[in-house]
């Protein structure tokens, strides 16, 4: 099972998707329309970029510390939570399911993707 | 403060802080000063207030493109790192902006070892910061 079907399958997840880290491919699963996938996916690799570049100059004044290189991040609203690692996101009604489950699960199934094909 | 000494005591705490919009660190608690230091903490302060914002930005326009709800505004942001995670409350702020007060008070994080991190437990102190009596 896909990494995206199996997030489909949790409480609350509403959307998956998965983008190249060049920008030029992405695919979804999920309650959104082609377009706002697309923006959602195009939204999603900007921050984990971000990130990625924050971490590294962080790295280099700090070095040694536990955050780099980063794995993923969160974004939570009052309903919605954006959770992101590596190149998947997904969106959730943290309402309907836990954050720490997804998480857990993006971990697990995404922990090891080599940081250099950022 | 009392809501850092909460904070604390989250499975995992390595560290907390409270910062100002701009980034600025002001009161902070440290439990491995080793790995850990008020330096460190004021560029993750920086980063976190930059993302935060960005993160807003990006909520708002979400919400009109696509006319979904409850991504805005946004509670928390969360950097899940190599072996550490850094999570950051706006809510307090939000309360503040929602009764019309101009004087906001500093966001609130938390530094996490992700071995042993709840990120529920997090939110839920971060988002009922009044300590128990």
């Amino acid at each position: 099972m896909s990494i995206l079907t199996d997030l489909l399958t949790q409480p609350g997840v509403v959307a998956a998707g998965e983008y190249a880290y060049r920008g030029d491919r992405f695919s979804y699963r999920g309650a959104l329309s082609e377009e706002h996938a697309r923006m959602a996916s195009i939204m999603c690799r900007a921050t984990t970029m971000g990130a990625n570049m924050e971490g590294a100059m962080f790295n280099s004044i700090h070095p040694g510390n536990g955050l780099h290189p980063p794995r993923g991040w969160l974004v939570r609203g009052p309903v919605h939570t954006v959770c992101v690692m590596a190149n998947v996101f997904c969106l959730l009604d943290h309402t309907q399911g836990s954050v720490s489950h997804i998480v857990g699960l993006m971990r697990q199934n995404l922990g090891d993707v080599p940081h250099e094909l950022i | 403060m009392a809501i850092l000494d909460e904070l604390m005591r989250l499975p995992g705490a390595m560290a907390a802080f409270e910062f100002r919009g701009s980034g600025e660190l002001l009161e902070h608690r440290i439990a491995y000063p080793d790995r850990i230091n008020p330096a460190t903490l004021d560029l993750l302060a920086h980063m976190c207030s930059a993302n935060m914002s960005i993160a807003a930005m990006q909520a708002r326009g979400w919400e009109q493109v696509t006319a979904m709800s409850g991504f805005y505004p946004v509670q928390e942001f969360t950097l899940i790192g190599f072996d550490w995670s850094v999570v950051v409350s706006a809510l307090r702020r939000e309360q503040h902006k929602r009764v019309g007060q101009s004087n906001l008070p500093p966001f609130t994080g938390v530094v996490l070892a992700n071995e042993s991190a709840d990120y529920e437990a997090a939110f839920a102190l971060l988002e009922h910061p009044e300590p128990a009596a």
